[in-house]
């Protein structure tokens, strides 16, 4: 057998976030700032999302990188004093624009957020609830959907059983997972997940992560996380965020081994600045 | 350049780091020491000396040991990042080099001692030079270490060149001693061996500027060449 030397290139050259090309980005973020009445949140962010990858905002507490995430299924609107300036493309379109319609972007791009909030119905309902609102009401349909998502989510095994039995009844690990599985279930481009282990115990955590590990097949993820270790374990870009500004943005692998900055360094080296 | 070894917001990881880190400087002493009493216990012909080179290659070792020991458990404990993993890793790879050095000075010393009269001692003459060369060396590579200090380190990268220089030049001279009087080759065998376990230490020497530079700037820079690695130097 031959036996071929690994090329040192691919394991540690990743393309620059900066170098993804239109067909590698799934959003783009462009000259984006944020207020809260007076107060600014966001300062001019311009970064590429790649398409298929995961990637993780971290940062300190407050340093905006939740409302980032926020700005990207447009959340924001909901905070009437909030007002954003610059782009986000979603496919070469900008989901500011005025005819965008919040209700289809939202398919496209889903959220997860920090505690498990599944709706007071059945396991089942649960998951097929954002196709009932389109109006879907085939039962080959849901049936087929309900068992795709709990098998992508990880869950089907778990519930197959008692996929009418109320969502309640679920721990809080499968909980989470569910509500992945509700937000996979209308086939969105995008998932963001805000903090989505936080409130989960460690084994739970890592199934989370496995999963997440998973959905980057189909999907592009982007994770906010107060926890370092776990972007460095689930993540294949992060960014790091400091009042508002993003710092740093680069390949995990590179950042969390030998970032350019001094700041991001001392965050991720658990130093004071 | 400033470690911040300090600046963690845990102490303990602060302390932890510390710790491993004095003590490779302390290991580092140790064998820069066992390298300076070997050449004296050559040049002086001094077994005694000899015996206690070998007796330190013990405790050099325990060092070894521990320091590795003390690594595992802040990889496992703290999960360092950045240039506190670089600085773990650098540690794990020079502490392998510095045991080596060990080994090769007790080689250099049991290849030499009792061997030798008075007419014999200019086969030993630039064993000694070669080997204070290679103690600069080491005590430059330690300092770069102890300072975090690349342009010292790369300097030291450069000394390794001139060590294979004078192992070459060695290695010739030991040849035509041997064509003078085929019967002092076993003798004078023994110094080529000696010569070589020095010239191997010089290139351990080398490999912990690299472990210096990978520390400091991020950069893998084994298997590069002088321009490489002083383009590297130069761009960070």
């Amino acid at each position: 057998m031959i036996s071929v030397a690994p090329d040192i290139a691919k394991v540690t050259n990743a393309i620059d976030p900066s170098e993804l090309t239109p067909e590698l980005t799934a959003l783009e973020m462009k000259n984006l700032s944020l207020h809260y009445g007076s107060k600014q949140a966001l300062y001019n962010i311009d970064m590429k999302i790649p398409k298929g990858k995961v990637t993780a905002f971290i940062g300190p507490s407050g340093c905006g990188k939740s409302t980032l995430l926020r700005c990207i299924n447009r959340m924001n609107d909901l905070v009437d004093i909030c007002r954003v300036d610059g782009a986000i493309e979603l496919e070469g379109k900008n989901i500011y624009d005025k005819d965008v319609d919040v209700a289809s972007l939202r398919q496209n791009v889903g959220m997860v957020f920090q505690r498990p909030n599944p709706f007071p119905k059945s396991i089942y309902e649960n998951v097929v609830y954002g196709l009932r609102i389109q109006g879907n009401n085939d039962k080959r349909i849901l049936d087929e959907t309900v068992e795709k998502s709990l098998r992508k989510a990880a869950l089907w095994d778990e519930v197959k059983d008692r996929l009418h039995d109320s969502a309640f009844g679920l721990s809080g690990g499968q909980q989470q997972r569910l509500v992945i599985a509700r937000a996979i279930a209308i086939e969105p481009k995008v998932l963001l997940l805000d903090e989505p282990t936080s409130a989960l115990d460690p084994i739970s955590t890592l199934t989370i992560e496995e999963l997440i590990n998973d959905l980057k097949e189909a999907y592009t993820v982007v994770i906010v996380t107060h926890n370092m270790q776990q972007a460095a374990r689930v993540s294949n870009y992060a960014a790091f965020m400091f009042m508002g500004e993003l710092i740093e943005y680069s390949d995990t692998n590179k950042l969390f081994t030998a970032p350019s900055i001094k700041k991001t360094e001392d965050y991720i080296t658990g130093r004071y600045g | 350049m400033e470690l911040n070894l300090n600046k963690h917001i845990s102490g303990q990881f602060n302390d932890e780091l510390e710790q491993v880190l004095s003590h490779v400087l302390e290991m580092g002493g140790l064998v820069e020491n066992q390298l300076k009493d070997a050449l004296d216990a050559i040049t002086n012909m001094d077994s005694s000396l000899a015996d206690h080179v070998i007796a330190t290659d013990e405790k050099v070792n325990s060092y070894e040991t521990v320091i590795d020991e003390e690594c595992t458990r802040i990889i496992a404990k703290r999960q360092p990042a950045a240039i506190d993993l670089r600085l773990v890793l650098a540690i794990a790879k020079t502490i392998a080099d510095l045991e080596r050095i060990g080994d090769e000075l007790c080689r250099i010393v049991k290849a030499t001692r009792d061997k030798y009269n008075n007419d014999q001692k200019q086969f030993l003459v630039d064993l000694d030079h070669m080997g204070r060369k290679v103690l600069i060396m080491l005590s430059k590579v330690l300092n770069a270490f102890a300072r975090m200090d690349c342009d010292e380190a790369f300097e030291v990268y450069q000394m390794d060149k001139k060590i294979d220089k004078t192992y070459e030049s060695i290695t010739r001279e030991l040849m035509t001693y041997m064509m003078e009087d085929p019967r002092a080759i076993p003798k004078v065998m023994d110094v080529m061996w000696a010569t070589r376990s020095l010239e191997r230490i010089g290139d351990r020497c080398q490999n912990i500027s690299e472990h210096v530079i990978y520390f400091i700037k991020g950069k893998d820079v084994r298997h590069f060449n002088r321009e490489q690695i002083q383009a590297t130097l130069e761009n960070n």
